[in-house]
């Protein structure tokens, strides 16, 4: 493996740190809870840093380029598209991914409506879908179906048509104490 | 007991919700080393130079391996090896590989691959079907451009077309489309050995396995494929793409390697959905009964075969879809160009093909002012009727889901009222079949394994690879409802050459029948297998036992009652194997090659029938679809619920390549290689959807099941461009509707551009409506 | 290098210090993504996305001042129709988290949702360096694709929409959601005889149809003068022809809308 040099951290950043590829930027961030403190290449994603670093490869890519939805994360809550924000703009913030959906063992209602729902097919897109879903529930707890629409329009799927994942999301935000939704039997 | 026809969770769904599940740009990290592609300059040249020095001296780079390093054949296709691994001399698709470059890390690759120097010799540049057959167009192939014709004759269509009442004539034009699964082609390879164990996503591991020794010079059985979770595939994985680079690096440098296309690398290089252009004249009497149809298929065949010649069979053999028309002259050509090769997408020509059928209806039934439901009612194969290529068709359900679709769509006493006087409402119905399987003869099989583990665990071993569809899940059911175990305590060990038997692929909506039946048979087998030992042990005879809940219990004795895995451990001991692998290999029969008719071209046929309803906004040409409902006999639904998602996301599917979806192409670049410009619909674009699952038994299928995953597509764009026709007053001719073509089609039928009705005794107009370029 | 200053002195220093080399870094949704395909080497990142002063949203001396971070999230809910109805438009929810107005403008994309409709709102905007700051009207900020009128050393601050005009915006895509448009018509009015309307995807940057806006001014609005305005802003864009659309249908629909919204709007009473 070869040896990555990197230069010190600077205090505020407003000195600026090396954007040549060199991990010089020190991104200390909470991710699913838990603190991060890593020496990063300042121009690479936060997507890239959570798979690639970090090793959480639940969060997906499917364009890169912001049009599909798959490496949806949420930042300080806010559901943002992962493969646009630079390392460094999640400094200080607290980071959700998929794999911080489920509560131990226990998964997030919406988590088990698709299973129940049957809105899992290749299941590639699930995970930036949960996290949507998961979020526009904490603010919206009684979507209206247009509403739900609306809120994951930002995610693109290619197996479902999106009818059990509409399901799914209402059937979990109407039944958050037993997530056993409509449909499906264990 | 038995899960079967019940709505259950699926087992491999809950790693997907957390993110559990690894795909193949999962697997491994940074510690392997990265592949990427040196690619074609322009779409048709000779390579005259290429300096790979430069690329080869830079730190990090390990090795950069072109068509010398190949110590196989230098070639793989499905149908024809026709296309090299690394291109020798001749480029003729912008996605040709000329080598690869191996290195420490991404950057590194990067720069490699800007330090390659290609010096190259260009040559014409064909765009489409129509340069291609330009008596002077350059031969993209030595054998020239046009590869392969399939025809069909049936009666004398010539001489019922003259003595028709009337006689309809239309041209369709149907896009290039993309697979535009999400799950990028992406995967890792590494050496066990001698062995080079390659994680890569496809749909037959065991095609692309002797494909890949094919090139690398080895055995088959040095090569392992271990399939990782696999996210859509929809035909497009039925080509090699990264298996052949990651099987020569790991084998060559000894050490792991991964890959991982971008999503502009996935679309250049990968294989299209065939478009085609089809000319269709459709003849009948004056009470609408369908006497002939002739029709003229021409298909961009891309650069290379892929599964061309199937694609066009396919769609020569459906040319008259679902209905009863006893003269046929069909002819269908595929025309190679310098565009991405075309090969399998869901449909498979079946759905351009319905797109020219349903058009040709719709403008039948206006032209005779009949009501289109009862113009297709009156024409829909019955029970017992010959098909297309002359097969009797035992179990047609095309009437009773014409019946239903278009009750559910509310047909009869349909309302066009809009919410806006510029917004018009429009309604549409389809009516399609679709034969299952390979067909033709073509060699078809799938092999399964049902065993216990020692410990009384019900496994299921099956090469067929699940990017989705729920193949692994059917299995389970199966095999559980064989042996009375709940499902979600069968273990199924799938999509691996060296520990699963070989299942053929998952394409063609075949693995329900063909995988469905093998595990069905495996697991009857051992079945009774295990009542023959507990009838050993018990001393009674096997048929005076039953199995209730995984457990052997005598059918009047209730005293009798041994568990599973009691039962293993005394087959064992007593040297029964408890472990049976099963084959299922129906035949078809090829068409004649006079006249292309067979009576069994598929081993069985699915019939569905779609509705639509869309509003279009007339001043804009952009349209909403407000529902879709899809009415399919699948025989048995052995879990309804999958069934259903199968069908709603081949209606979304269908509903892109209706409105918005279509592959651009300029001097054989494709301009839309991403998500941006490639767009497929969101959940906004998504229409009500209702899947109608209607249950006639089907003789071959496991239970009855049929198989559903392709007809959910092929129903819908007929039905929506139908809707749309309806809706604006004039049919349309092309796909995409997208809201540019629907006004200038708008435009036109205000300037008077109609005219295709005419009586047979007048010679009749082809109207063609070519936009778009 | 990558700088992420916390006040808007420092960005601007640095802004002052590097000029051109400097890249303005926020939402990285025009960015990120043009780094991603190679279409500009960025030598000096400038992340602005600290500078909590550029979050500010409020009403002031007669005008909603727009911090240029506030996000297309936030617009979604603002109380100018054509604004909120634009942002409403942008991507999907996560690229409206992200985006940010100053962004949008910074781009100077003719194919900007929110910058068509702000300019029909006839909005100012103010540009900042460390030589002090300037305000001007939104017409003049546009030069041409991807060129605006920011000097190498300035930064967008504040952007600035007149309040009490009413206002509406249709916009047609490939596809109902998430699209990239293929042309968007925004209309304003004072609800007296001020009427702002501007086309994007129709010419090289989003533009004002000076000529429609001057025959309603002076016709007054009514059905006959509507179609007169429409039929004139066909005349006033240049649109060209790419793989989204035809230069005609372009054409043909700034007609569409222009007459689609000022009916509408008269229909509502604003007119």
């Amino acid at each position: 493996m070869r040896d990555i040099p990197h230069k010190a951290p600077t205090a505020s950043g407003d000195k600026g740190v090396a954007s040549d590829g060199t991990r010089s930027w020190r991104l200390k961030c909470s991710v699913n809870g838990e603190p991060v403190d890593v020496m990063v290449d300042p121009t690479q994603t936060i997507f890239h840093v959570l798979r690639e670093e970090l090793r959480l490869t639940g969060t997906k890519g499917a364009c890169l380029e912001g049009e599909c939805g798959s490496c949806t994360i949420l930042i300080d809550g806010k559901p943002v598209t992962s493969c646009l924000v630079l390392a460094p703009q999640v400094q200080g913030t607290s980071v959700t991914t998929v794999e911080g959906l489920a509560d131990d063992d226990r998964l997030h209602p919406v988590q088990d409506s698709f299973i129940a729902c049957g809105a899992v097919q290749c299941g590639y897109c699930t995970p930036g879908l949960v996290v949507s879903a998961a979020e526009l529930l904490e603010g919206n707890p009684n979507p209206s179906e247009e509403e739900v629409r609306k809120g994951l329009a930002g995610n693109l799927c290619r197996c479902t048509g999106y009818t059990k994942i509409i399901d799914a999301v209402l059937a979990a935000a109407s039944d958050d104490e037993e997530p056993a939704a409509a449909g499906a039997e264990p | 007991m038995s899960t079967l026809g019940k709505r259950i969770r699926r087992a491999d769904a809950r790693g997907r919700v957390t993110g559990e599940t690894l795909f193949g740009g999962d697997l491994v990290g940074s510690e392997a080393l990265t592949i990427r592609v040196i690619r074609a300059p322009i779409a048709h040249c000779n390579i005259t130079g290429l300096d790979i020095e430069a690329a080869r001296a830079i730190e990090g780079v390990v090795a950069v391996y072109t068509h010398e390093d190949i110590e196989g054949t230098n070639k793989h296709g499905l149908i024809r090896r026709d296309q090299e691994v690394f291109v020798t001399e001749r480029v003729r698709y912008r996605g040709d590989a000329l080598g690869i470059i191996v290195a420490e890390d991404e950057a590194t690759a990067q720069r490699a691959l800007d330090a390659v120097k290609i010096d190259f010799e260009a040559l014409p540049i064909i765009e489409n079907a129509e340069q291609a057959l330009q008596s002077d167009a350059y031969p993209i192939h030595p054998e020239g451009n046009v590869f392969c014709n399939k025809l069909l004759r049936k009666g004398d269509a010539e001489k019922a077309i003259a003595e028709a009442d009337f006689t309809i004539k239309c041209s369709h034009s149907t896009p290039g489309v993309d697979h535009a699964f999400l799950d990028l082609e992406a995967g890792y390879a590494e050496l066990d050995g001698k062995t080079v164990v390659i994680h890569a996503p496809g749909q037959w591991v065991h095609e692309e396995q002797r494909l890949i020794a094919l090139a690398l010079g080895v055995a088959v059985e040095n090569v392992r494929i271990v399939q990782p979770a696999t996210g859509g595939a929809f035909g497009g994985r039925e080509d090699i793409s990264i298996q052949i680079y990651l099987g020569l690096a790991a084998l060559k440098l000894k050490r792991p390697v991964r890959i991982q296309y971008t999503r502009s690398e996935s679309m250049v290089t990968r294989h299209k959905r065939h478009p085609i252009e089809i000319e269709y004249t459709l003849a009948a009497k004056a009470d609408g009964t369908l006497c002939a149809a002739k029709v003229l298929i021409t298909s961009d065949e891309g650069a290379y075969l892929s599964t061309g010649p199937a694609v066009l069979r396919k769609a020569v053999s459906h040319c008259t879809g679902p209905y009863r028309v006893p003269h046929i002259w069909a002819d269908g050509r595929a025309v190679f160009t310098n565009n991405n090769p075309t090969g399998a997408m869901r449909g498979f020509g079946a759905v351009q093909m319905a797109i020219a059928y349903e058009g040709a209806m719709a403008r039948l039934a206006k032209a005779l002012g009949m009501d289109l439901l009862q113009l297709k009612k009156k024409n829909l194969l019955q029970d017992g009727e010959p098909i297309t290529t002359g097969q009797t068709i035992v179990i047609s359900g095309a009437e009773q889901c014409l019946d239903e679709a278009a009750a559910e769509i509310g047909w009869q006493g349909r309302s066009y009222e809009s919410p806006e006087p510029h917004l018009r409402r429009g309604f549409g119905l389809s009516c399609i079949c679709f034969g299952i399987g390979y067909g033709d003869s073509f060699p078809d099989a799938s092999r399964a394994r049902v065993k216990f583990s020692d410990a009384g665990k019900l496994e299921v071993y099956t090469g067929a690879v699940d990017f989705g569809q729920g193949v692994h899940s059917l299995a389970a059911q199966i095999a559980g409802h064989e042996l009375t175990v709940h499902p979600s305590k069968v273990e199924v060990i799938a999509q691996d050459t060296h520990r699963t038997p070989e299942a053929g692929s998952s394409s063609a909506t075949r693995q329900t029948v063909y995988t469905g039946n093998a595990v069905r048979l495996a697991a009857a087998e051992l079945r009774q297998e295990v009542l023959d030992v507990a009838a050993s042990y018990t001393g009674l005879h096997w048929d005076e036992l039953t199995l209730h809940e995984g457990t052997v219990v005598g059918k009047q004795k209730e005293s009798i009652c041994m568990p599973m895995a009691s039962v293993v451990r005394l087959g064992r001991e007593r040297g029964y194997k408890l472990d049976i692998t099963s084959l299922y290999k129906p035949t078809t029969i090829a068409g004649g090659a006079k006249d292309g008719l067979s009576p069994r071209a598929f081993i069985t046929y699915m019939f569905a029938s779609h509705a639509a309803e869309v509003l279009v906004d007339m001043e804009t040409g952009e349209v909403k679809v407000e529902r879709v409902v899809a009415a399919h006999d699948v025989g048995r639904a052995i879990n309804p619920q999958q069934v259903e998602g199968q069908i709603e996301g081949g209606v979304v599917q269908g509903l892109g390549m209706a409105l918005m979806e279509e592959v651009i192409v300029s001097e054989g670049r494709i301009v839309n290689d991403g998500f941006t410009d490639y767009i497929i619909p969101t959940i906004i674009d998504a229409a009500d959807v209702k899947a109608i699952i209607v249950e006639r038994e089907d003789p071959e299928g496991p239970y009855g099941a049929r198989g559903v995953g392709e007809p959910g597509l092929i129903g819908t764009p007929p039905a929506i461009l139908a809707a749309i026709g309806d809706a604006i007053g004039v049919p349309l001719s092309e796909a995409p509707a997208t809201a540019e073509r629907v006004w200038r089609r708008i435009q036109e039928s205000r300037n008077g551009g109609e005219g295709e009705r005419r009586r047979a005794s007048r010679p009749s107009n082809v109207v063609r409506l070519r936009g778009g370029k | 290098m990558y700088f992420q200053p916390k006040s808007f002195q420092d960005a601007l220093r640095l802004k002052s210090e590097l000029g051109g080399a400097a890249t303005p870094l926020a939402g990285g949704t025009d960015l990120v993504v043009g780094q991603r395909k190679g279409h500009a080497r960025i030598e000096n990142y400038l992340d602005i996305s600290r500078v909590a002063e550029l979050r500010e949203l409020s009403e002031r001396d007669g005008f909603l001042s727009i911090g240029a971070l506030v996000n297309h999230a936030r617009l979604e809910t603002c109380e100018f129709s054509a604004l909120a109805a634009a942002a409403a438009t942008v991507g999907g929810p996560q690229i409206r988290q992200l985006g940010t107005i100053g962004g949008q403008l910074g781009t100077a994309s003719p194919a900007g949702d929110v910058s068509v409709a702000l300019l029909a709102l006839q909005a100012e905007v103010e540009l900042a360096s460390i030589r002090g700051r300037r305000r001007i009207a939104l017409e003049d900020f546009f030069l041409a694709p991807g060129k605006s009128a920011l000097e190498d050393d300035e930064l967008i601050s504040t952007i600035y929409v007149p309040l009490g005009r009413k206002s509406d915006f249709y916009k047609i895509g490939k596809r109902n959601a998430v699209a990239i448009s293929l042309l968007m018509v925004a209309i304003s009015t004072d609800g007296a005889s001020d009427i702002s309307i501007a086309i994007g995807c129709a010419a090289p940057t989003p533009l004002r149809m000076k000529r429609s806006e001057a025959l309603l001014g002076k016709a007054g609005v009514n059905e006959t003068s509507i179609v007169e305005a429409a039929k004139l802003a066909a005349e006033d864009v240049s649109p060209i022809s790419d793989h989204r659309g035809s230069a005609d249908y372009r054409r043909a629909m700034s007609t569409v809308l222009v007459q689609r919204l000022l009916s509408r709007m008269m229909k509502r009473g604003e007119l």
